[in-house]
């Protein structure tokens, strides 16, 4: 079978020994920073970190990615990569949230999250137009036959020798959720750094809090960038490809990444909080 | 009262600079055929379509527009830390990114063709010198309007994030939109020019791009002129309200119910987007199609 035709598997099965090893490897990873930084703020960072890289995982999951063959019009979704998408998302959420951060953890989380599905409402609407007046072709789902939110049939609307196009109402929604998940978890990781930085580093560097915070927004900014790119880069790799959005087959798999991102953000919170902590 | 205007004044000359942005940013990818369409243009030859179409995905619209942004505000940043004028410093810090990104596209456009050899794709000396000092000046237009904006928001409207991490955020941003807008009308509506409108591209047709003009070979610039007239602008305006809709909520509504009034309006702006983005798909169905008799079962 050739890459083109072969068609991708849903394979949402958890591998049972993998997942145990990453739960454990989690559970040492947050013993380690107990055990380092003891109870206390930095040891809840490090819990709202882990939580925001699940809420960006699950999100990317939602976002309706076509990549090389919606470009073409040749498979439903947007024309991008997914961790690009979703990162672009997030991080104009986190553009938000940290505009916000001094008005409190949940106003700044909700204003990040609002930022991230504002992006994808203003970029998926645009999507819909282009394929809509610009090239004429109607939006057509490959995965189910009725959309699930409208209920409106998909099947006689897509082109021959395709496997639909453009975006249709769940997979638009999709991507609002995915934009509002990634953007509040993005903003999350980044408020929880900069709580941490901004305790820390007057002690450290011998200054005033007010002198350091630039030093801290930028760390705690550069750290949230970083931890949203692989939360996303990892749930790239388990939905492999193209997702049309919650209604596709492969969105079953999302426990498989939580897992993994919940380890990788652990490690990568672990790091971030143990640079000022040591 | 006037520090809202003022402002609403920087809002409105970011959305501005933001829409320029987008314009730029697709048209350059599409010159020199960086998005996803770049896989048909990789494709064509190993199917026997040798072409003379611009090849240098450099890696994704988004992150190459992070890299090059960032770098353009953090040169910019640096300058206006030794004093320069801020107008001086984001004129040379564009300029020197736009450099990188002239190295990037001639080694990517070497590097992609070269390993056509097999399939007797011919790396053309006069395509690379004429097409590169194009998407150079599109890139420049793009990163300079970038990084202006975020200095504004740094600058003017006081966002705590330095310079270049701002770059970074907005880069991303900048390289979701545009590629996310501009990519199909460049991929299916030009590359497939030759093919039904109205339809994708049948999978059985990929790799066979149009590669003649009305007079000769159809080169990059005629992609640009093209993809100029709908995804470009498409892509400025899609960018452009992105960062108009996101700085006004936060500038007007930010002192409203303690942060909540900047929420709300977020909301009903989504809301707002979602009905017209009906509405749209809604119209291409009662317009175009259906094309078969309704069945049951999905594919």
């Amino acid at each position: 079978m050739s890459a083109v035709g072969a068609k991708p598997q849903a394979g949402g099965a958890m591998d049972v020994p993998a997942t145990i090893a990453g739960i454990i490897l989690l559970l040492v990873i947050i013993g380690a920073t107990y055990f380092l930084v003891g109870p206390g703020l930095m040891f809840m960072a490090l819990i709202g970190i882990i939580i925001g890289g699940l809420a960006i995982a699950f999100g990317v999951h939602f976002v309706p990615v076509g990549g090389a063959p919606a470009a073409m019009g040749q498979a439903p979704g947007i024309a991008t990569g997914v961790a690009m998408l979703a990162a672009g998302a997030g991080l104009a959420g986190l553009f938000g949230g940290a505009w916000a951060a001094e008005q409190g953890l949940i106003v700044a989380v909700v204003t990040g999250a609002v930022g991230g599905g504002l992006l994808m409402a203003i970029t998926c609407m645009f999507v819909t137009f282009i394929y809509v007046y610009g090239m004429g072709i109607p939006c057509a789902s490959g995965k189910v036959a009725k959309d699930p939110i409208t209920g409106d049939t998909q099947t006689e609307f897509k082109s021959q020798g395709t496997e639909g196009h453009g975006l249709p109402f769940v997979s638009y929604v999709g991507g609002v959720i995915g934009g509002l998940l990634g953007g509040g978890g993005g903003t999350l990781i980044y408020i929880m750094l900069l709580d941490v930085y901004k305790e820390a580093l007057p002690g450290m560097m011998g200054a005033l809090p007010a002198q350091i915070m630039p030093v801290a927004v930028s760390m705690a900014g550069i750290f949230a960038v970083g931890m949203f790119l692989v939360n996303a880069v990892l749930t790239a790799y388990n939905i492999t490809g193209t997702i049309e959005g919650p209604h596709d087959p492969k969105f079953k798999r999302f426990p498989r990444a939580l897992v993994a991102s919940a380890v990788a953000s652990a490690l990568c919170g672990m790091v971030a909080i143990l640079i000022v902590a040591m | 009262m006037e520090s809202i205007a003022f402002g609403i004044g920087i809002t409105a000359l970011a959305g501005a600079l933001a829409t320029v942005a987008g314009a730029a940013e697709n048209t350059e990818s599409d010159i020199g055929s960086q998005g996803d369409p770049n896989s048909q243009v990789q494709l064509a030859p190993q199917m026997g379509f040798l072409h003379r179409i611009f090849n240098k995905a450099i890696a994704g619209e988004p992150p190459a527009y992070g890299l090059w942004i960032c770098l353009g505000a953090g040169i910019a940043w640096a300058f206006m830390a030794m004093q320069i004028n801020p107008v001086l410093a984001l004129v040379l810090g564009s300029a020197l990114a736009v450099f990188i990104q002239g190295v990037y596209a001639t080694t990517a456009y070497l590097g992609r063709t070269a390993s056509l050899a097999k399939f007797g794709q011919p790396v053309f000396v006069d395509v690379l010198k004429s097409m590169t000092t194009v998407t150079m000046a599109h890139a420049f237009v793009a990163i300079f309007t970038t990084v202006t904006m975020c200095h504004l928001i740094n600058a003017a409207l006081g966002h705590p994030f330095p310079l270049p991490l701002l770059g970074l955020v907005w880069g991303i941003a900048l390289g979701a939109a545009g590629s996310a807008t501009g990519n199909p009308f460049y991929g299916k509506e030009r590359q497939y020019q030759s093919q039904k409108f109205g339809a994708g591209v049948p999978i059985s047709a990929s790799g066979n791009i149009v590669r003649y003009a009305e007079a000769g070979e159809r080169n990059s610039l005629d992609n640009g002129w093209f993809s100029a007239k709908l995804g470009g602008p498409a892509s400025g305006l899609c960018f452009g309200l992105i960062v108009f809709l996101e700085i006004w909520r936060t500038v007007l509504f930010e002192h409203m119910g303690a942060g909540w009034g900047a929420i709300i309006v977020g909301v009903i702006i989504i809301l707002i987007f979602t009905v017209i983005d009906r509405y749209i798909e809604v119209w291409a169905r009662k317009n175009y199609g259906p094309y078969a008799k309704p069945t049951e079962e999905g594919s």
